[in-house]
């Protein structure tokens, strides 16, 4: 079967500064991967790379998505693929309703699986359906795009908008930074409905905690721009323990 | 060239959707200005001699005015070539007659431009909740509803009617906000306006429908130069719209109109304009000259007046909606959306004059300027002397689609009594990088993403129109921004 | 010597062209040649210019033209003798060591100055004396970054142009302590008086400039000052002017800044008296990344008049502008702030915000606020915000309730309103006679 996602050798650069070392990564449908490791260390660039963020040059590797090339499509054509990205920190957009948003977005998504646009009505039903999974105060969908949200209210409009747009591929960028114990689980709770056998995920976190609550298949330990080490959901809390200084000085890196 | 400047290249030269001409008879006067125009003028129109002698006044001081080239108005931000007066035709209407009886008699042409318009005149297809008069070049064509407003007092009519069965109405309030002396463009209006709205709502009712003047331009080398007036005695209510396009020409044409609002006690008037008169091409030939006067006065206490609008037509615009606060508790409101694009110039904005105690006013101003547009906000909130406890809250925010064009803000704030808060905030931004690639992450497109983005810019102001026009002007920014990008 | 009364019944600026011309042959003359011809233009600028009429725009709400209709003499000898050190003293700051610098009506006084421990190829001297010892830097700079062509009161000061300030400060020197630039005016008849301030801050150098000035005299001073400052790459230049004169001196200054690549330019202004007070500010950075930051706090009473006008002209992208003013008015004072941040179409990448609060505090006194924004480029950051109102009856019913009396409640609420722009003040001995002024201002 071809995997949901294939990254070979993956190199890229922000203003001629090498971030991405050489990233090899394989998801199948159905897993969840965590991609765990120190600040600066390249998770949120990869995460960026895959969305197609411009400021990011790749300089070398591949990027497989369903077998195709994903780093020759553009930002909105990855999103209507099935790319998903949880941003670390979800921008604003003032004046831009909600449920506008999520019109043009939904039906974008819907027009390119060659489905018909869902109507006010039933716009409306899916958003009452999916907003219930994070418990997400159904007057948020009242106001902007964002703003003036609270950082939970936030990351939780973000898995509000995963369970909207059905991506085959979701990728969450330090969702848990930010939040609270109870916030933290009421957004694992709505990952962890949204996992099914043809989704993958790809989960970046700094912290193991986020770990408790979204189980993942495999961890990878991300040190400089490679993933260094991999394994089971246990290896995340070696990490816990031991921190991360002991895969560097595995890898010959130099201890921070 | 990448696709967000291609786009935005394209939202700079889109183009202008009511640009047709109705082939109609006209009985166009020639070209020139004196005094003998004038009296033509009025004559054609059968006025009585008041009038007459009214417009005389005006059309002298405005000669005087012309005659001191430092009189003209040159403080705008604005750039264009001096205008000959005497190379414009000051009256032009359909001919086959000058006063319409009934929608029968009118040229059945003349009803369909209407109907393009989306204006439909003709009894069975009548806008529900809107009473509209239709004013072409110079002349008021149809005003629907007239009846059923009138069993409520309410007087709905052209100003032509007005000066014809209330006189007395209108020699009290015209001139009264705006005198001729007011400002050059006043003073040539005062002296060569052809018709317009009139509108009076008397005590205590509150007017059950919008009230809608729809101007057009239609005759080549003419100017339009109508004036309205609006009066809500003690405790009424009325919300009146007005609209505007014009033929897609190569010369400028001149508009030069006043508005007057006059709000009793516990008043209130809400006015609204979608400016669409043809903006010029993308070289910046042709297009209207729309030099405004537009101001009510808050006369009695807790009267209140609001302006907003939406600007995106005309070439040149010179505007600036004012309130004049006299009233006790009296409230003024601004609001307003001007997009350009092209080489159109926006120098639009309001006065809000603090008189009366415990006044208060709010600007809220949105500029977009995209191709080689110029747009600015000049606004001025004055506290007189006396007015305690004045409070004005003001905020102009500008976006920029495209480097080369302009965004100005030139706010004037004037402060002489110690009881006033005045705050004024103004930012400048473009559509953020960072905005464009959230909605695309989302599946949307990079065209849709800055509609989005400036339609929530926007979106502030356009809540402010009354329903049936928020859907016209959503749909009008929306192909504004469209192009021609398919 | 002072010379010229302008006699009163000629065009007023036909008494200054002729004034200009009876001059230029007697004390205008033994300066270089380069100074000769600037002046020379300058005259003819002046005359077509003409002053402000009531309806300039920029003059919208100062009428100068009454204040220049008085009978000025001007002045253009050498400096007065009869200026002793007390005077001076008075103008000292407490506890600050600096470079002094004396200036009586205008020109330099050596012998009051003290300037001997000056760094080594760090110049502060008269601006006749440079145009003897330092021409080549004169013609380098002088006239350069004003503009007599645009700006009736430039023009009329370089056409008179005969000594001010020169303060060198040569490529990598730092001047560890501040300079402090004094002008005494002590002319016996009603006077104009005209400095010229020339100050040049080369390529990483770092000075700190405190300007006042004083009239001990109470004929009527009128005085039109005008300042060019040039930074150089790297360069950091911090200037703070001492506004503090009695209700018969009036002045207009006219500081432009030029800047190069990386500097950085603080300026503040402190207004606390004064007939009339025009200052105008340009600032051109025109190269990348340089940082502006502008100042101001006004204090006005009696019928004292404050006008500020800036001008932060953006040509180059990646710059960042700042500017930050406060006003107090009081009894019949009259206060304008008309700052405007311009981005041409290459400044890409500005950054640009300006901020000015008013309190009015009562019914006589006005204040008219013009906080312009005319942008070209696209990718800016800019915003301005005004706001004039009064003082907080809550705050101040809050402090009485602790005990205060309502004198005490408004004057600290009124001190702490200054003192928001004394805390970017960074020369401590400064700032602490600065808040010991704004104090006492408001303590009785």
């Amino acid at each position: 079967m071809t995997p949901l996602l294939q990254i070979n050798n993956l190199k890229a650069s922000v203003e001629d500064m090498a971030i991405l070392k050489g990233v090899d990564l394989t998801v199948n449908a159905g897993e969840v991967h965590a991609i765990m490791g120190p600040n600066g260390s390249g998770k949120s660039t990869l995460a960026a790379v895959l969305a197609g963020r411009e400021d990011y040059e790749v300089e070398d590797g591949t990027v497989l998505y369903r077998g195709e090339d994903l780093l020759e499509l553009e930002v909105d054509e990855r999103a209507r693929e099935g790319v998903f990205l949880a941003f670390q920190y979800p921008v604003e957009l003032p004046g831009v309703s909600m449920m506008n948003f999520l019109k043009q977005a939904v039906n974008s998504i819907r027009e390119h699986r060659g489905q018909e646009p869902l109507n006010a009505a039933g716009l409306l039903k899916l958003t009452r359906e999916k907003a219930a999974l994070v418990n997400l105060d159904p007057s948020l969908k009242k106001r902007s795009v964002n703003e003036g949200f609270s950082g939970g209210e936030k990351k939780r409009n973000e898995i509000f908008q995963l369970a909207m747009l059905e991506p085959t591929l979701a990728i969450l960028d330090e969702t848990d930074s930010g939040l609270d114990i109870d916030a933290l689980r009421t957004v694992a709770d709505g990952v962890n409905s949204l996992r099914s056998p043809d989704r993958g995920f790809v989960v970046i976190t700094h912290y193991q905690r986020l770990l408790d609550y979204i189980v993942p298949d495999f961890v990878h330990v991300m040190v400089d721009g490679r993933i260094v080490k991999s394994g089971g959901k246990e290896l995340a809390l070696d990490l816990e323990e031991k921190g991360y200084d002991w895969i560097r000085e595995e890898n010959g890196a130099v201890p921070a | 060239m990448n696709t967000d400047t291609q786009y935005l290249h394209d939202v700079a030269d889109s183009d202008y959707e009511h640009g047709w001409v109705t082939e109609i008879e006209a009985d166009t006067i020639p070209k020139g200005l004196n005094e003998g125009i004038i009296r033509l003028i009025s004559s054609k129109k059968d006025e009585p001699e008041w009038l007459l002698a009214w417009r005389l006044r005006a059309f002298r001081h405005w000669q005087s005015l012309a005659a001191e080239t430092d009189k003209y108005p040159r403080w705008a931000h604005l750039d264009y070539p001096d205008i000959d007066y005497q190379d414009i035709s000051y009256y032009s209407a359909p001919s086959s007659k000058p006063k319409y009886e009934s929608l029968d008699e009118v040229d059945p042409e003349l009803l369909r431009t209407f109907e393009r318009l989306g204006i439909p005149l003709e009894e069975q297809k009548r806008l529900t909740g809107v009473a509209v008069d239709a004013v072409i070049d110079s002349v008021s064509v149809g005003t629907t509803f007239k009846e059923e407003l009138a069993r409520q007092g309410i007087i709905f009519c052209s100003f032509s009617e007005a000066v014809e069965h209330h006189p007395e109405l209108v020699k009290k309030y015209m001139g009264s906000v705006v005198p001729y002396t007011d400002n050059f463009y006043a003073a040539l209006n005062s002296a060569v306006f052809s018709d317009g709205s009139f509108c009076y709502i008397p005590k205590g009712v509150r007017c059950p429908m919008e009230l809608s003047t729809y101007f057009r331009i239609n005759e080549a080398g003419t100017g339009q130069f109508e004036r309205t007036l609006i009066v809500a005695d003690e405790g009424s209510y009325v919300s009146y719209l007005e609209g505007c396009t014009a033929p897609q020409r190569d010369e400028n044409q001149l508009h030069a109109a006043v508005v007057e609002i006059i709000a009793h006690k516990d008043a209130e008037v809400k006015y609204s304009t979608i400016q669409n008169w043809y903006p010029g091409n993308a070289e910046g030939k042709g297009g209207v000259f729309n030099f405004v006067t537009k101001r009510g006065i808050c006369d009695g206490d807790r009267s209140k007046i609001s302006w907003t609008q939406l600007e995106t037509g005309s070439s040149i615009t010179w505007k600036y909606p004012s309130v004049i606060l006299k009233g006790n508790d009296s409230i003024g409101e601004f609001y307003s959306v001007a997009f350009t694009k092209g080489r159109q110039q926006a120098d639009t904005g309001t006065k809000m004059i603090h008189i009366g105690n415990n006044t208060s006013s709010t600007i809220i101003s949105k500029g977009i300027s995209a191709g080689r547009s110029n747009n600015s906000y000049r606004g001025l909130v004055k506290v007189n002397k006396g007015a305690k406890n004045a409070r004005n809250f003001s905020q102009c925010d500008s976006m920029l689609l495209g480097d080369r064009c302009g965004a100005h803000t030139f706010p004037y704030l004037e402060i002489n009594n110690p009881t006033a808060q005045v705050e004024h905030e103004a930012t400048t931004s473009k559509v953020g990088e960072d905005q464009i690639f959230y909605c695309n992450q989302r599946g949307i497109s990079e065209q849709d993403a800055i509609k989005l983005i400036v339609s929530g810019f926007c979106q502030e102001i356009l809540a402010m129109l009354p329903m049936e026009f928020a859907v016209e002007a959503r749909k009008l920014l929306a192909i504004e921004l469209e192009g021609s990008v398919g | 010597m002072p010379a010229a009364l302008i006699d009163k019944d000629t065009r007023l600026e036909d008494r200054f062209v002729s004034a200009f011309e009876m001059q230029e042959g007697l004390s205008l003359n033994g300066s270089n040649d380069g100074l000769r011809r600037l002046r020379k233009e300058a005259i003819g600028h002046f005359a077509t210019l003409g002053f402000p009429a009531r309806k300039t725009e920029a003059w919208k709400y100062t009428n100068i033209g009454k204040l220049l209709k008085r009978p000025y003499a001007l002045t253009f000898g050498p400096s007065d003798d009869s200026v002793s050190a007390s005077d001076v003293e008075a103008l000292l700051i407490p506890d600050l060591e600096a470079h002094v610098a004396v200036f009586v009506n205008g020109h330099f006084n050596a012998a009051l100055s003290r300037l001997d421990d000056l760094p080594e190829g760090v110049v502060v001297t008269g601006l006749a004396e440079a145009a003897e010892t330092h021409t080549a830097l004169l013609d380098a700079h002088l006239a350069r970054y004003a503009d007599s062509e645009g700006e009736v009161f430039t023009a009329l000061n370089t056409a008179f142009t005969k000594d001010g300030a020169f303060v060198y400060v040569p490529r990598n020197a730092v001047v560890e302590k501040p300079v402090q630039l004094i002008n005494l005016m002590t002319t016996a008849e009603d006077a104009l008086v005209q400095p010229r301030n020339l100050i040049v801050a080369e390529e990483n150098a770092q000075v700190r400039l405190i300007q006042s000035s004083r009239a001990t005299t109470e004929v009527k001073t009128f005085v039109n000052a005008v300042s060019e400052v040039f930074v150089g790459d790297h360069a950091h230049v911090d200037r703070y002017e001492i506004q503090d004169e009695g209700t018969t001196t009036s002045m207009v200054t006219t500081l432009n800044v030029y800047q190069q690549a990386s500097s950085v330019f603080r300026n503040s202004t402190f207004t606390f008296g004064g007939e009339v007070i025009r200052n105008n500010i340009t600032v051109l950075p025109d190269a990348e990344q340089c940082e502006t930051h502008l100042y101001g706090l006004f204090l006005a009473d009696g019928t004292m008049h404050v006008d500020n006008h800036t001008l932060v002209d953006h040509a180059m992208p990646n710059c960042f502008s700042n500017e930050f003013y406060k006003g107090i008015l009081d009894g019949r004072a009259t206060g304008i702030f008309n700052g405007k941040v311009l981005v041409r179409q290459d400044a890409q990448q500005t950054n640009a915000y300006q901020s000015n609060k008013s309190i009015v505090l009562t019914d006589t006194a006005s204040m008219y606020a013009k906080p312009e924004l005319e942008i070209y480029a696209d990718d800016v950051k800019c915003s301005h915000g005004a706001t004039t109102g009064q003082l907080d009856e809550e705050a101040i019913f809050y402090l009485r309730t602790r005990g205060l009396t309502l004198q005490r409640a408004r004057a600290l609420m009124l001190v702490s309103f200054a003192r928001a722009v004394l805390d970017n003040v960074t020369l401590e001995p400064l700032q602490e006679a600065l808040d010991a002024m704004v104090t006492a201002r408001f303590s009785d």
